[in-house]
C-alpha cells in the first residue's frame, strides 16, 4: 500500500508505505512522485513498513536520482527496528536524512 | 458475434431430426446429421465439428454413451455437447450434466429458445479458443524464453566462474530462487600470492540483477590479473557499475583481500551484513561492519573507500553471507539475524564447521525449499600459503626469445606517491620482454616489496615492528593513510634495466627513495621464524633474487634477476 499527501503550503509531498517495501510496490510508489508538480521537498514515511528489501532501496534511489540526486531534499522518517536496520548497513544515512 | 458452427446432430426420429437441422441451418449453420449414438460417434471429428447435440434415447447407443465416447475421442479439444430431450425427468437432465454435457435443448423445439441457446455456446466457444491460443502462445514463449536464459546462463557462468572458487581455502553455499542468480562469489589469486574475493548481491534476482555481474566480474579478474590493488579495483567497478545500471538497481558487496606476505587480510563492506572473523585469540568473532554504500551508487567523485585490515595466523577463518542468510525467515518467522544465527555471532559454532552448521540450519528451517532471496555464503580458511602454490602453475615452459635491451627510469613524488600505484604499469612494461611474462608472478612479487618498502619505511618513516600486534597493525595501516595524505615531499624512484647476453637474460630493479635509509646489516633473512609479522618481505626477496644489494645507507635497494632462454622443461 503507497499512499501520498501533497501540502501546499510547504511544498513537501509525504509518501507512506504500509506493509511490505518490496518490488510490489514499485509501480505505485513511482506514481507517488511522477505525478505531483511544484514538490519542493519528499518525506517517506516507513512507520507501518514491516520489511524492506533490496529494490524498496531501489526505489529510494530512483526517488533521489529524480529529486535532483545530489541536491534532492529527502528524509525517510519513522525508520524503526528492522527497517532502520537495512538501511544502515546500506549506508543509506550518507545519502537521506534519516529520522526514528 | 456471427460465427460458422459445424454442428453434428444425432436423433433417431426423422421428424425431429429434419426440424433441428432446418433451424440451425437457418441460423447459417453447417450441420451434420446422424441417425443413432453409433452414427455419432462414427461422423464425428474433433477438427472439424464444433458443437453435438445428442438426443437421449436412442438406439445401439443412447446419448449418454455417445457423450462419453466422443468426449474420449475429442481429448484436449473443448468440444461442446448439448442434449436434446423430451424428457423432463430431473434425474435424468442431471445426469446429462454430471457426464459432461453443457445444456439442454427441450422438444418440441422452439426456434427462438435455440437461438438464443445457440448464440451463447458461440461466446462460450470464441471465449474457449481465445483462451487456447493465449495458452500455446505462453508455451511457446515460455519455451523460448527458457531456451534463451540456458544460452545465457553459459555464457554468464563462464565469466562468473572463471576463478578460483576449488580452492580448498574456500567453501561456498550459493543457492538461486531462479535460473540466475543475482548474487555473485568471485575468487582470483593475485600475481604476487594471496587472492582477492568479491562476494555481492544485485538489486532484485533473475536474470535482471545476474546481468550487472558481468562487468563487476570483468574488471574484478582482469584487473586483479594485472596486478591492481584492492583499493584500485573497488572505486573501478563503482564507476562502472554506475554509468551502467539504471539508478534503482546496485550490488551490496564485500571485498577481501587475503596478503600472504605480511599475514593479513583487508575487507571493504558495502552494504552486506557484517563479516565475521575466527580467530584463535577470542571466543566471539570479530565483526566487520558495512561502513560504505553499495557499489554503483555513488557517483566516481563521491565514492569513499573504507577498509579494514586485520592481521590472521592460520587457521583462523573469514566468513561472509548475502541478505538472503542474514534476512531469512525460521519457522516461527523470525528472521535468521535475530534467531538462527545467534550461536554463530556468540562463537558456539566452531569455525571450521560454519558452513555446514549453516546449511544444516537453512535446511531445517525450510528456508532452502523455498528461498525468498538468493543465499550466498563464503567462508576462508586463511593460511599464508593462499595463492602461493598458484604461482607454480605459471612456470616456464619453453622460451625461443629475440633479445631485448632497454632501461627506463620511473620517479614518483609527493603527489604521485599520494594518488597513484606505479607497479601495475611497470610490469605491463616487462611483460612486454619475450620470455619474461612467464615469470611475472614472481617479478611482480619482487615489485610489490621494493616499492612498499620504499613508500613506508623509507618515505613515510613508518616503523614495521608496530606490525607485530593485530591492534598495531591497524594502527600502522591508519598511519600510513595519515602520513600518505599529509605527505608534501619525498620521492621513489624506480629503475629498472633488462639485459641479453647470449642466453642469460637479466632484470636489474633498483629502487630508491627519499628516507635515510636504515641498518640492512642487521636484516635477518631466516624466513623460519614465521610468527614474526614483518621482515618477511626482505627474506622473501633474497630468496626470489639472484642478488640483493643495499646502497645509500639502505636508502637504495638493487635486485638481480636471472633467466634463461632456449630452455625446455
Amino acid at each position: 500500500m503507497v499512499e501520498s499527501f501533497f501540502d501546499k503550503k510547504s511544498g513537501c509531498l509525504t509518501i507512506q508505505i504500509e506493509g511490505r517495501f518490496d518490488y510490489s510496490c514499485h509501480k505505485m510508489f513511482k506514481e507517488a512522485f511522477i505525478n505531483a508538480v511544484d514538490v519542493t521537498s519528499y518525506d517517506v514515511d516507513l512507520s507501518k513498513v514491516t520489511y524492506l528489501d533490496s529494490s524498496a532501496l531501489g526505489m529510494l534511489l530512483l526517488l533521489r536520482d529524480y529529486a535532483g540526486a545530489d541536491k534532492a531534499n529527502i528524509r525517510l522518517i519513522h525508520a524503526n527496528g528492522a527497517v532502520n536496520d537495512i538501511l544502515k548497513i546500506a549506508n543509506f544515512h550518507r545519502l537521506f536524512v534519516i529520522t526514528e | 458475434m456471427e460465427q460458422v458452427l459445424t454442428i453434428l446432430i444425432a436423433d433417431d426420429n426423422p421428424s425431429d431430426r429434419i426440424l433441428l437441422k432446418a433451424i440451425l441451418s437457418q441460423l447459417g449453420h453447417k450441420v451434420i446429421v446422424a441417425i443413432d449414438g453409433q452414427d455419432a460417434i462414427d461422423k464425428f471429428d474433433p477438427k472439424a465439428i464444433q458443437l453435438v447435440c445428442l438426443d437421449i434415447k436412442m438406439p445401439l447407443k443412447n446419448g449418454w454413451e455417445a457423450a462419453l465416447e466422443i468426449q474420449q475421442i475429442a481429448g484436449d479439444l473443448f468440444v461442446p455437447i448439448v442434449f436434446l430431450s423430451g424428457v423432463s425427468d430431473p434425474i435424468a437432465l442431471s445426469k446429462c450434466l454430471r457426464i459432461g454435457g453443457i445444456d439442454f435443448i427441450s422438444k418440441p423445439y422452439n426456434p427462438a429458445l435455440i437461438t438464443a441457446k445457440l448464440n451463447a455456446i458461440v461466446k462460450l466457444l470464441v471465449m474457449q479458443k481465445t483462451l487456447e491460443e493465449q495458452r500455446d502462445a505462453m508455451s511457446l514463449y515460455n519455451e523460448q524464453l527458457l531456451h534463451d536464459q540456458e544460452v545465457a546462463k553459459v555464457v554468464y557462468e563462464n565469466i562468473t566462474h572463471s576463478n578460483c572458487l576449488e580452492d580448498p581455502a574456500l567453501a561456498t553455499i550459493h543457492y538461486g530462487t531462479q535460473t540466475f542468480n543475482g548474487d555473485v562469489i568471485l575468487a582470483a589469486y593475485k600475481p604476487n600470492g594471496g587472492m582477492h574475493l568479491l562476494l555481492g548481491d544485485f538489486t532484485g534476482h533473475g536474470l535482471s540483477a545476474a546481468i550487472g555481474a558481468l562487468p563487476l566480474a570483468d574488471i574484478f579478474f582482469d584487473w586483479t590479473k594485472k596486478g591492481f590493488l584492492m583499493r584500485q579495483i573497488i572505486p573501478e567497478i563503482n564507476a562502472r557499475l554506475k554509468s551502467i545500471l539504471p539508478a534503482n538497481m546496485f550490488c551490496s558487496a564485500v571485498f577481501i583481500d587475503v596478503k600472504v606476505n605480511n599475514n593479513s587480510i583487508e575487507v571493504w563492506n558495502g552494504g552486506l551484513p557484517d563479516l565475521l572473523f575466527f580467530s584463535g585469540s577470542s571466543r566471539q568473532p570479530i565483526r566487520f561492519s558495512s561502513k560504505n554504500l553499495p557499489l554503483g551508487v555513488l557517483s566516481p567523485e563521491a565514492f569513499e573507500c573504507q577498509i579494514d585490515p586485520m592481521t590472521f595466523v592460520p587457521g583462523d577463518r573469514l566468513m561472509a553471507f548475502s541478505d538472503g542468510v542474514y534476512e531469512a525467515l525460521d519457522l516461527s518467522g523470525e528472521m535468521f539475524c535475530h534467531s538462527v544465527l545467534n550461536p554463530l555471532y556468540q562463537g558456539e559454532i566452531e569455525a571450521d564447521r560454519a558452513t555446514d552448521w549453516l546449511i544444516e540450519q537453512l535446511r531445517n528451517e525450510g528456508v532452502l525449499e523455498n528461498p525468498h532471496d538468493d543465499i550466498s555464503c563464503l567462508n576462508i580458511r586463511l593460511d599464508t600459503n593462499i595463492g602461493i602454490d598458484s604461482l607454480e602453475r605459471d612456470a616456464p615452459k619453453r622460451h625461443h626469445e629475440t633479445p631485448a635491451n632497454f632501461s627506463f627510469e620511473y620517479v614518483l613524488y609527493a603527489d604521485s606517491l599520494r594518488n597513484t600505484d606505479p607497479l601495475p604499469y611497470v610490469l605491463q612494461i616487462l611483460t612486454t620482454v619475450p620470455g619474461l611474462s612467464s615469470f611475472s608472478s614472481q617479478i611482480f612479487m619482487i615489485l610489490s616489496e621494493l616499492y612498499s618498502n620504499a613508500l613506508e619505511h623509507g618515505v613515510l618513516q613508518l616503523n614495521s615492528v608496530k606490525k607485530s600486534s593485530s591492534e598495531g597493525f591497524s594502527q600502522y595501516y591508519a598511519e600510513r593513510e595519515q602520513r600518505l595524505s599529509d605527505l608534501v615531499e619525498g620521492y621513489v624512484k624506480i629503475s629498472v634495466r633488462v639485459t641479453s647476453d647470449n642466453n642469460q637474460r637479466v632484470l636489474v630493479l633498483y629502487v630508491e627513495d627519499s628516507g635515510s635509509g636504515f641498518d640492512y646489516q642487521k636484516v635477518n633473512y631466516d624466513m623460519s621464524n614465521a610468527e614474526l609479522l614483518y621482515n618477511r618481505g626482505l627474506a622473501l626477496l633474497d630468496q626470489l633474487c639472484s642478488k640483493l644489494e643495499f646502497s645509500k645507507g639502505g636508502s637504495a635497494v638493487t635486485a638481480h634477476y636471472h633467466w634463461q632462454v632456449g630452455l625446455i622443461n
